[in-house]
């Protein structure tokens, strides 16, 4: 018993467990859990293209998560990077139609733009904490919504393209739209979807960890996390660290707005994002919010989103039940704590 | 009875007393006989005590009166008492035991756990000593001495507390006319100096101005009047000129998941040598956290394990370590040996007199007047927010200063 306990209180033990219960599920829903996972990993790993389709979800996961992550280890509950990923994509979006230059012009000023639109939507979160002590978990929430109505009436008023059917922006010229993924050997992903952009998210986690460990402001911002009590007393200005790491938790989550703008929709329009922002959270958590790990939790879901696709067109599997295989994830890594102190009497 | 009160502080004292056990009148409770019982039990008992009182507006002392009696309405035949006079001044430890000791004379069985040796020796009868979870040695109290017991307690020889040397007065913290503190832990019109080479300890019962006074100096709360480090505010301000041992080791002063190493920089991570340009310098972090554990004789598999899994001791002697590294000019010990055992707080002890030695101004503040005749060159006494007795040298007097403690005269 108290093996198998040690088993669950991994992550691996965790996914195994998620993956059972899964598999419950789809046998209620009469399909064989043999087809529905076959379906589910030749759609997302089964050769070049679906590979490419998994690393476009992955990359869309991670930015998000990378703010996530950064907000939670200043010990602040961000749940708003699905409105700081769609103001990212806004600015992005609304100075990128009318933006013509040279590439290496264009690019970095759209994703910079990016990182303000989030960095100003975490930022007001950030500051009505530091400034009135609002929680940040009801204004991140709140200001999603606000940010989903904004960007709707913009796109289907003030910045709405003439020539479009649909509420949308004018397209980016193609000076703005990120590099294609580059070749490697005889392995091509010019006709995928798949651009640097993962390279970019990548790069940020990796900048993530290089702050959380090596720089004092990643020092204090940690510090203010595990114990804001000693913090303070430490000499750390608080509600300064706390506008600050809202702020770039937005910037981070917005950057992942522009990348999917200039990276795979070249336009703005609010079904940027089928809900990246909140699964993000799930992504954050099961990488323990530490950058490198979080690349490899958003690998994981990036499998299941793009797997998700081919498993409802191929096994007769609906969509929604990838997402009640990402919930039965996170509820099992929620449970780890319980079985880890079952395990060894001590929590993890 | 538990070390820390468990009282309703909203509630009244008779309703704090038969709390779970109130006397019925069919559906309602019986407030008259409730109340002529409390009477009646404090009456009898020797404890007086006002039944209608709310607890909240009651002295700490009073509040553990009401403890005790809550106790004694159960009728115990056995009563547990956990360290029972840690917020208590000499004179109301006194009361207290009084009415434990008549308790035991009629018959009841009491256990005291308590870190108080010379309480050990003046009201028990018998003693058993623990140490690590396992009970080391057991005395007839008649036939032990509060030197034996201490022995038992570290295993061994006590450390010698450092001696004490000649230092200069130069004075080095100056405090005029402090207010601060909100409600009932305010600090109003405090003027003192601490000088360089001198420990000046503030005697008083826990709740009577201490935080407010740490936490002012700290710079943690707002204040009037003020405070200067050798004639400057600004000076105060500069984390290498103080060292601040804070009186919550788990909330104020560690990081409990960091390792020794992280938390050994915390309050001095932007000092020049911890700070290079935007880094932290973690090699400089090691070496200070390694020179915390040589030093302070921190036990540990090695500096990189949780702090968290170090023994409250260890996690003490690492906080007043890092407090006094590179000798700053001022030293606040708030209760530096709160909670540990007296091998560690003999070390911890004998540390402050050395940087003394080295000419840092220490102000000392604890609840523990042992703890501050063993260090202070000068005693200053705390009551309801201002300083009621100045003592030095040749004048400390202890049962002078224990009765300014209770508010006595």
């Amino acid at each position: 018993m108290k093996v198998v306990l040690r088993v669950l209180a991994g992550p691996a033990g965790a996914l195994l467990l998620a993956f059972v219960l899964a598999a419950v599920a789809m046998l209620i829903a009469g399909v064989s859990p043999l087809d529905g996972f076959g379906a589910l990993f030749s759609g997302s790993l089964g050769g070049r293209r679906p590979i490419a389709e998994t690393l476009v979800q992955t990359t869309a996961l991670l930015f998000p998560a990378l703010g996530v992550s950064l907000a939670f280890r200043a010990g602040l509950f961000n749940i708003g990077a699905e409105g700081q990923l769609l103001m990212g994509g806004l600015f992005a979006g609304a100075v990128g139609a009318h933006f013509a230059g040279p590439g290496w012009l264009v690019i970095p000023v759209l994703l910079l733009l990016g990182m303000v639109g989030g960095g100003i939507w975490g930022g007001i979160a950030g500051w009505l904490r530091a400034r009135f002590n609002a929680s940040e978990i009801i204004s991140t929430l709140m200001l999603n919504f606000i940010a989903l109505s904004l960007a709707g009436y913009l796109v289907a008023g003030p910045l709405k393209s003439p020539l479009a059917s649909g509420a949308e922006t004018a397209p980016l010229l193609p000076s703005g739209w990120l590099p294609a993924f580059p070749t490697i050997g005889s392995l091509s992903f010019g006709d995928t979807r798949l651009t640097i952009s993962i390279l970019i998210a990548i790069a940020t986690a990796a900048v993530l960890s290089f702050i959380f460990t090596r720089t004092v402001f990643g020092y204090e911002l940690r510090a203010a996390g595990e114990a804001p009590e000693a913090a303070r007393r430490s000499g750390i200005n608080m509600p300064r660290m706390t506008l600050i790491a809202l702020a770039l938790s937005g910037a981070v989550a917005g950057l992942g707005g522009a990348a999917i703008v200039t990276g795979v929709l070249h336009r703005f329009n609010t079904a940027l994002s089928p809900g990246y922002g909140y699964t993000a959270i799930a992504v954050a958590l099961v990488g323990d919010l530490n950058p490198l790990w979080v690349c490899v939790a958003a690998f994981g879901f990036g499998i299941l989103e793009a797997g998700g696709l081919a498993m409802q067109a191929n096994a007769g599997v609906p969509k929604d039940a990838i997402h009640v295989i990402e919930g039965l994830i996170v509820l099992v890594l929620a449970a780890r704590r319980y079985f880890a102190t079952r395990a060894t009497g001590a929590p993890v | 009875m538990h070390q820390h009160f468990e009282l309703v502080r909203r509630l009244r004292v008779w309703q704090n007393i038969m709390l779970g056990r109130e006397p019925r009148k069919g559906m309602l409770v019986d407030v008259d006989g409730a109340r002529s019982r409390v009477a009646e039990l404090a009456e009898r008992n020797g404890l007086a005590i006002d039944p209608d009182a709310l607890v909240e507006e009651l002295p700490i002392g009073v509040q553990q009166r009401v403890e005790l009696l809550r106790e004694l309405e159960r009728e115990p035949s056995v009563l547990l008492l956990d360290e029972p006079t840690a917020a208590l001044a000499p004179a109301e430890i006194a009361t207290l035991f009084a009415t434990v000791v008549q308790l035991a004379k009629r018959g009841t069985a009491i256990l005291v756990v308590t870190h108080k040796l010379q309480e050990v020796i003046d009201y028990t009868t018998r003693v058993s000593v623990m140490r690590h979870g396992k009970i080391v040695a057991r005395y007839l109290t008649t036939e032990t001495s509060t030197d034996e017991i201490a022995r038992a307690m570290v295993g061994g020889e006590l450390p010698q507390v450092a001696q004490r040397e000649a230092t200069g007065t130069q004075p080095c913290l100056s405090v005029r006319d402090l207010s601060a503190g909100v409600d009932t832990t305010t600090v109003s019109d405090l003027s003192f100096e601490v000088s360089a080479g001198e420990i000046v300890g503030i005697a008083g019962v826990e709740g009577n101005g201490q935080t407010a006074l740490a936490d002012a100096i700290a710079g943690m709360i707002p204040y009037t009047g003020a405070i200067e480090l050798d004639g400057s505010a600004d000076a105060l301000k500069h984390r290498e000129n103080i060292g601040i041992v804070p009186q919550d080791r788990h909330h104020e002063g560690l990081v409990l998941n960091w390792s020794i190493v992280e938390n050994a920089i915390l309050g001095r991570q932007n000092l020049p040598g911890i700070r290079k340009g935007a880094l932290t310098n973690w090699a400089a972090a090691r070496a200070d956290a390694e020179a915390i554990i040589e030093r302070f004789d921190v036990r540990a598999a090695s500096a990189d394990v949780a702090v968290r899994t170090l023994s409250g001791g260890n996690q003490q002697k690492l906080l007043v370590g890092r407090a006094l590294l590179g000798d700053p000019r001022f030293v606040l010990a708030y209760q530096p040996t709160r909670g540990i055992d007296v091998g560690a707080a003999a070390l911890v002890q004998s540390r402050l007199i050395e940087a003394r030695n080295r000419g840092s101004a220490i102000l000392l503040i604890s609840f523990e007047l042992d703890e501050i005749l063993a260090l202070a060159d000068r005693v200053l006494v705390m009551f309801r927010g201002k300083i009621t007795g100045s003592f030095s040298g040749a004048d400390i007097d202890r049962g002078k200063i224990g009765r300014l403690m209770a508010g006595l005269t």
